[in-house]
């Protein structure tokens, strides 16, 4: 695990490094504290990371930007501030968790086994996915988005007007964060149920899921029954 | 106000100064001779070489004038007509050749006390006034004012009209002075109980010498005046007039300010000046000043109007409708409702003034209230209390002792807190106390050393509470430590005859802003709403990056 903790509270850092390292053993890699936006935003872009700890408000800055930076990346985000009314911003944005202060060991290790795990998150307030595109941020609302496909550590996003878009995260960490409304039909295809207009059951047992744009989608074998089931 | 009411107010009041009634009399040119026979006063002279213009005649001599005059209506029975004149010197009056009146003692002005005054009424005998020819003459003297002959006004009425007419208009008009008067009453208590509102003393003034005027110009009434005493009367009146014109615009100026007001207001001063010490007739001088001011009264209003200035308009719109009225009503008449109309519009003004002042004192009471609860809310804010609070438990779970100490400086500054929640002004030492506390739990929450340095502090000095807090929060948040793991505060005071001045210096490392358009804080937004409340607009704030860290000054002025 590579952990990168944003907070400019010298003792608050400290802590939360101190539990890290407890909860994380030696499965830990590194584990990087920076207390500066500016350094922050250098350091994501240099160096490979599974998680980042953040804390929006740095000396005295929003971390609004800070935050779309770091859910467009590809490892996961986990949001620790003292403002709480913050907390649905972050959702939205797509962060694994918001973990409160002041927070202790259990609420931290909780955080942490959403990441370790891969349990789906109960972020039900998910709003927009945040791409990279020409150097910039851009916010891509979910609504607009059909299904998304695995394409090694990236993924493709298909958008209702056609498009497609790239996304750094895998897709297992986007099935993370849109389990509400999206299943993984196929080991690489993450598909918003809403949109499925059939399944259809074609010859060789293969089976496909018909979108209402008229696409057709695999669905795997193994995934067949609890789709099926899902979807009715 | 409704003004929907005023326009018909002002349309009641054009209605009533210029209604008026039809003569029963025509008069013709007058005729003068330097002399005096009895047979003069015969209606039926021969007077085609008397003098037709107006005649000077020195020493008091005895002159004669001779009107004719023609009644165009024979009176009803047993309701004789009178004749009202506007003459100066003292008379004789004839009628048809009967004497039917003195006025003083004609060629005796030299022996006697003054007798007699400048309005007279006599009552004409019945059988003589019938429709038809007439002649008025008068056996005078002018012993004061030798070139002032000839009669300046007549009326020719029903005796008893006459009589009661002047009263009832004066009555008429004592009434509306009335109202001035008090008007100005009760814009003096208001000035003397805010004596930084110029513009009632203004308005209030303006009321008098309005109150004034009108008391000056009908008191002929029932006053009798001696035609050698007239001219105080006239001065007076000449007075009042510069008076008011003046303070007109110069209040129009006050409530829709423009460029240079002060060189203009000379100059329309010199302009008045000018009008008023040049005069040689008295009812031009005051028409030109009164012009004078209505013309510089217009350029400030329409200047107001162009501002967009609150109330611009409705003033503009009595100013103009007072045009129509000095055209339709008499000379006397048209001078109070025209200047009334335009009190009027002044007072409206006062009234939007003191409208915009209440809403001004309402909102500075909320302002209070909300900085007090802005104070509050620094302890309670989240940033702060649960930073702290994640700190506080950290150090409870690693180190008790230190947590407890932790805890002492918390309680402490909380104290501090309530004890200056309230207050708008603060002892410095009260401040500066909470500033270092504040330090203490950073130091905890940070573990940076921080370090406090005052210079030249007075301690009798006030200061709004948790500005320099607030000052400090923004150097502790925007600040990095110094290679040696420290950042250093400085307060420095001065003081001088003009002002006071605080500047308070960060040692430190300056965080680079992630955007550099970052609005106003609300930390200084605070500040400034703290410094206006105490110190109205007598204070600067200076906010500036430097070479070592950041520097804040704030000045106040005394």
């Amino acid at each position: 695990m590579n952990i990168l903790i944003i907070e400019d509270e010298s003792r608050i850092a400290k802590r939360i490094e101190r539990m890290t390292r407890d909860i994380f053993g030696n499965a830990l890699q590194s584990l990087t504290h920076i207390n500066t936006l500016h350094e922050a935003l250098n350091f994501i872009k240099n160096n490979a990371l599974d998680l980042v700890l953040l804390d929006l408000n740095l000396n005295g800055d929003n971390g609004f930007d800070l935050l779309t930076t770091a859910v467009s990346e590809s490892f996961h985000t986990i949001v620790i501030s003292a403002y709480k009314d913050q907390a649905l911003t972050a959702f939205e944005h797509g962060v694994l968790d918001f973990v409160p202060k002041p927070f202790n060991r259990d609420r931290l290790e909780q955080a942490f086994n959403r990441a370790i795990t891969k349990e789906k998150s109960e972020n039900h307030q998910i709003k927009v996915l945040a791409i990279k595109k020409r150097g910039r941020i851009q916010l891509i609302p979910i609504e607009d988005l059909l299904y998304i496909k695995g394409a090694g550590p990236y993924t493709e996003l298909f958008l209702k007007d056609g498009t497609k878009e790239l996304h750094d995260k895998s897709l297992e960490k986007l099935e993370q964060l849109l389990s509400h409304a999206f299943e993984r039909i196929h080991k690489s295809y993450l598909v918003k149920m809403s949109e499925i207009r059939e399944i259809i059951v074609e010859s060789g047992s293969k089976y496909m899921a018909k979108l209402k744009n008229g696409e057709g989608i695999p669905i795997g074998r193994t995934k067949y029954k609890d789709i099926k089931a899902k979807w009715v | 106000m409704n003004l929907k009411f005023l326009p018909c107010l002002l349309f009641v009041l054009l209605l009533v100064t210029s209604c008026s009634s039809t003569p029963v009399f025509k008069e013709y040119e007058t005729v003068f001779q330097v002399g005096d026979q009895q047979e003069w006063a015969t209606k039926d002279l021969n007077d085609q070489d008397w003098k037709k213009r107006k005649i000077v005649v020195p020493d008091g001599k005895i002159f004669w004038s001779r009107t004719k005059i023609d009644i165009l209506k024979t009176p009803d029975s047993l309701h004789p007509y009178g004749l009202q004149l506007d003459v100066y010197g003292e008379y004789e009056v004839f009628w048809d050749g009967v004497l039917v009146g003195k006025n003083g003692n004609p060629g005796q002005e030299a022996i006697d006390d003054p007798g007699g005054k400048m309005w007279a009424t006599f009552s004409l005998p019945a059988q003589l006034t019938e429709a038809g020819e007439h002649l008025l003459a008068l056996r005078s003297s002018l012993y004061y004012f030798p070139s002032h002959t000839g009669i300046y006004d007549m009326e020719i009425a029903y005796y008893d009209a006459l009589l009661t007419n002047r009263l009832i208009e004066s009555s008429y008009m004592h009434l509306f002075a009335g109202a001035f008067l008090i008007a100005s009453f009760y814009f003096l208590f208001l000035f003397l109980s805010n004596k930084k509102e110029y513009a009632t003393l203004v308005f209030s003034i303006s009321c008098l010498l309005f109150f004034l005027l009108i008391l000056a110009e009908f008191i002929k009434a029932y006053m009798p005046i001696h035609y050698s005493t007239h001219v105080i009367r006239l001065q007076i009146i000449g007075i009042l007039m510069l008076g008011i014109s003046y303070l007109i615009p110069f209040y129009f100026s006050m409530q829709f300010p423009l460029p240079k007001r002060k060189l203009l207001l000379a100059i329309y001063a010199a302009i008045l000046l000018y009008i008023f010490l040049s005069r040689y007739v008295f009812e031009l001088t005051a028409n030109n000043m009164a012009l004078s001011m209505w013309l510089f009264s217009f350029g400030i209003v329409v200047f107001g109007v162009y501002k967009k200035r609150k109330g611009a308009r409705l003033v503009l719109l009595t100013l103009l409708l007072s045009v129509p009225i000095v055209f339709v009503t008499p000379f006397n008449k048209s001078l109070f409702a025209g200047f009334s109309l335009i009190l009027l519009g002044m007072f409206y003004l006062l009234s939007l003034r003191i409208k915009e002042q209440r809403l001004a004192y309402e909102n500075s009471l909320v302002q209070s209230t909300r900085l007090r609860l802005e104070l509050l809310k620094k302890n309670i804010q989240p940033h702060f209390l649960m930073n702290t609070l994640t700190s506080l438990i950290d150090w409870v779970e690693e180190s008790p002792k230190k947590g407890v100490l932790f805890i002492e400086a918390l309680a402490k500054e909380f104290d501090l807190f309530n004890q200056i929640e309230n207050q708008t002004l603060i002892p410095i030492s009260q401040e500066i106390a909470l500033c270092r506390t504040h330090l203490e739990i950073m130091e905890y929450r940070k573990e940076i050393n921080y370090s406090w340095v005052e210079v030249g502090i007075d301690l009798e000095q006030k200061i709004p509470p948790a500005i320099l807090h607030t000052l400090l929060e923004n150097g502790i948040t925007h600040s990095l430590p110094l290679e040696d793991n420290s950042i250093k505060f400085k307060l420095v005071f001065e003081a001088n005859s003009h002002y006071k001045c605080y500047t308070f210096l960060t040692f430190a490392t300056r965080v680079r802003q992630a955007r550099s358009d970052r609005e106003e804080g609300t930390g200084l937004k605070y500040i400034k709403a703290r410094l206006t409340e105490s110190y109205q607009s007598k204070w600067d704030l200076t906010s500036e990056p430097t070479d070592q860290g950041w520097k804040n000054t704030i000045k106040i002025y005394s």
